[in-house]
């Protein structure tokens, strides 16, 4: 166990006039085509995004320099020529029918933007909200207004900034007090376009007091011809006592880039599961950061990324314990293939206050192949002196006295490696509680593991 | 069945087999006995097919056919079985799940359809019985946390589910009390039969005291030097592998 008792300061030094200049003007190209943006619906979200705006232009995308991007240089992926115009839709929903199951209610997003004519919507039962950002701010939904960058705000990722600054649509979940919520709620994300995109998704889901959701949430690519760069963000709060289990499932084109900034809130005797299964795509960078804010607080967050080809997929995690007597656990496990890289950087910070806390990380990678690469990173800092924090990370291939043992008994390579490929990754998929879901899941890793 | 002719292997260089020849018919059971070193293991791990090893002369033929040109799974699917002296745990993999795809693997080499449930369910009660391995042991992840007599059971289970003509016994007995030495003989004695044959490779006889062996063989630096019947066996229980070391020390150099 490693224990820090100084807090490091990673941020680099202040960039040069000539910079901000050119930062400021990559963003108003940007701000330009977007359009009507979430600022346009309230004054207070306005002045929000302004803020975010000159935060933005202070820093520019991140580079290898920047010490929370080091194994993944935002620039290789996205540039000025990347268009952050929703363009027509062009796809129906035949296109992608199969995705929605009776078995939730169905919220389509394409590129991000909801479209209510493709959702589903008919099972919601009332008193639930799902509607979007943009019209719940409008409306003067007061959790909306309030809640709006609340937990983003205290963030110093540049991708959250840019996302705030550019963000014009996404989707508002609300689920009211002592209500658990009897049918999950899946956001079917379809990534589609012709163009080199950017795209700023900004949603906010809260639970009330004791509540309870299961969000589920899966990005595909339908008729994708151009890349993609979408950079969204999603604020959770769970108020006391309120549970929420989310699910999310990364099966996109290689066209594909997606950066998914979260930022979960959890408070009093609330109670969160969160797994983040990436199959595929260009580039993945998930980035969920969690405030434990109030005590008695259960904290789950898992990751699976199977990572192929020239592929690239990064878990940045953050776990901050902030009040007492609280637990968190944390596993991602990671199968690299071919010339791919992974990447895993997770660190558990616990506050002074945060006595008798509960925090265990763990990460374990397999890699195929000599050309594959893992970079991970484990960290802990940790200020309280009464807790119980552990982590740990192991990288190698796959067990050769294992995979003899099975084709001893009949089973020949390819079949042997499969099942034990499944065997490593079931231990993240357990985790998904929805049988549904999970079954799904399963069978996605079983193709893709192939 | 089975034969070996002048068998040389190696490992990294230094060889192990040097000129081992050895002949097994159907329904015969083989005991390899010898010191540590002389290469016992590395005689069922070549013959499973294991790919460490450098086999510099010699063949192995089974049923006619030349091993050294097969792969561990498909000696396996003509019918050979090791079972392991340290089996090795599978987390995640249940060995019900892991018997099931072995059989439908094994079944469809040779052109069989995959097994019906229920004569699958009928088969796994049956052989669970046979080596008195309970249930909760087969359903859960192959070997996981087992003590080391219900790993070696559940080699003899799975033994008895995949059913094969030649069952290759890699130091079953070690480690094992005397009412897992029984359990696991049981399993042998029950499914030895005159279409099928046992090797039991063993330091000592002990296990030799509840399977009897045909032959017994003694296998000293990388070939064997004796052979006989049981009463070999004994001899070597009462007298040691000294006199044998000495007897055949020249081979050394």
């Amino acid at each position: 166990m490693e224990l820090v008792t100084a807090k490091t300061n990673s941020s680099r030094g202040a960039l040069g006039e000539a910079e901000i200049i050119k930062n400021k003007s990559v963003l108003d190209k940007w701000i330009n085509e977007v359009g009507k943006r979430l600022g346009e619906a309230r004054n207070t979200i306005k002045s929000i995004q302004q803020k975010a705006e000159e935060n933005f232009a202070a820093v520019g995308l991140p580079n290898k320099k920047t010490e929370d991007f080091k194994y993944t240089n935002i620039r290789s992926y996205l540039q000025e020529d990347y268009i952050a115009k929703h363009g027509k839709i062009l796809v129906g929903v035949q296109d992608f029918e199969p995705l929605l199951t009776d078995d939730f209610v169905s919220v389509v997003l394409i590129n991000g933007k909801y479209v209510p004519e493709y959702s589903r919507l008919k099972k919601l039962p009332e008193g639930v909200a799902i509607k979007s950002l943009f019209k719940a701010l409008e409306e003067g939904d007061q959790i909306a207004i309030k809640q709006f960058n609340a937990g983003l705000a205290t963030t110093a990722n540049p991708l959250a900034m840019l996302n705030t600054a550019l963000a014009g649509d996404g989707i508002f979940i609300s689920i009211p007090e002592n209500f658990s919520c009897p049918i999950p709620i899946h956001i079917a994300n379809i990534c589609t376009g012709e163009v080199k995109s950017l795209y700023n998704p900004r949603h906010l889901v809260y639970l009330h007091t004791n509540a309870e959701l299961t969000l589920i949430e899966s990005h595909h690519s339908v008729k994708q011809t151009g890349k993609t760069f979408t950079n969204s963000a999603t604020e959770f709060y769970i108020e006391n006592n309120a549970s929420l289990e989310n699910y999310i499932l990364q099966d996109e084109d290689v066209l594909s880039q997606r950066n998914d900034v979260r930022h979960f809130t959890v408070n009093t005797g609330s109670r969160m599961n969160s797994v983040t299964i990436s199959l595929d795509g260009g580039m993945v960078r998930n980035d969920p950061t969690v405030f434990i804010n109030g005590e008695n607080a259960e904290v789950h967050l898992n990751g699976l990324f199977v990572v192929k080809e020239d592929h690239h997929t990064d878990n940045h995690t953050m776990v901050e314990h902030r009040a007492p007597n609280c637990f968190s656990n944390e596993l991602y496990k990671g199968v690299i293939a071919d010339n791919a890289t992974g990447v895993f950087n997770g660190k558990i910070l616990v506050y002074r206050d945060a006595q008798k806390t509960n925090a265990y990380q763990s990460n374990k990678n397999i890699l195929m192949g000599d050309k594959a690469t893992i970079n991970t990173k484990p960290q802990l800092e940790i200020y309280a002196d009464d807790v119980r924090c552990t982590h740990g990370t192991t990288t190698g291939v796959l067990n050769e006295e294992a995979l003899f043992y099975m084709r001893s008994r009949g089973l020949n390579e390819k079949l042997a490696k499969n099942i034990l490929l499944q065997a490593f990754a079931k231990e993240v998929s357990n985790t998904i509680k929805n049988e549904t879901f999970r079954n799904l899941i399963e069978q996605k890793i079983e193709q893709n593991i192939q | 069945m089975l034969e070996i002719k002048d068998l040389k292997v190696s490992v990294e260089g230094k060889q192990i087999l040097k000129g081992l020849n050895l002949t097994i018919n159907k329904g015969e059971v083989h005991a390899i006995m010898g010191p540590n070193g002389s290469g016992k293991s590395t005689l069922a791990s070549v013959i499973a097919g294991r790919e460490d090893y450098t086999v510099d002369g010699g063949s192995i033929t089974f049923n006619g056919k030349d091993m050294l040109e097969l792969s561990a799974d498909e000696r396996a699917k003509e019918g050979m079985f090791l079972a392991f002296q340290y089996p090795v745990e599978i987390p995640g993999v249940s060995t019900i799940n892991f018997l099931k795809t072995a059989i439908t693997e094994i079944r469809q080499y040779r052109g069989l359809p995959p097994m019906e449930a229920k004569d699958f369910l009928k088969m796994l009660k049956e052989k669970q019985k046979l080596v008195e391995i309970e249930t909760n042991l087969t359903g859960r992840s192959v070997n996981e946390g087992f003590s080391g007599g219900e790993k070696k059971r559940n080699e003899i289970f799975q033994m008895a589910m995949l059913e094969p003509s030649l069952a290759i016994l890699d130091e079953t007995d070690s480690g094992l009390d005397i009412d897992a030495l029984r359990i696991v003989a049981t399993g042998v004695n029950t499914l030895r039969s005159k279409e099928n044959a046992f090797v039991i490779i063993t330091h000592y006889q002990r296990l030799l005291e509840y399977i009897i062996p045909d032959f017994v063989h003694v296998l000293y630096n990388g070939k064997i030097v004796k052979s006989g019947t049981r009463e070999l066996a004994l001899e070597l229980e009462g007298k040691g592998y000294d006199w044998i070391k000495k007897e055949f020390s020249e081979l050394a150099v």
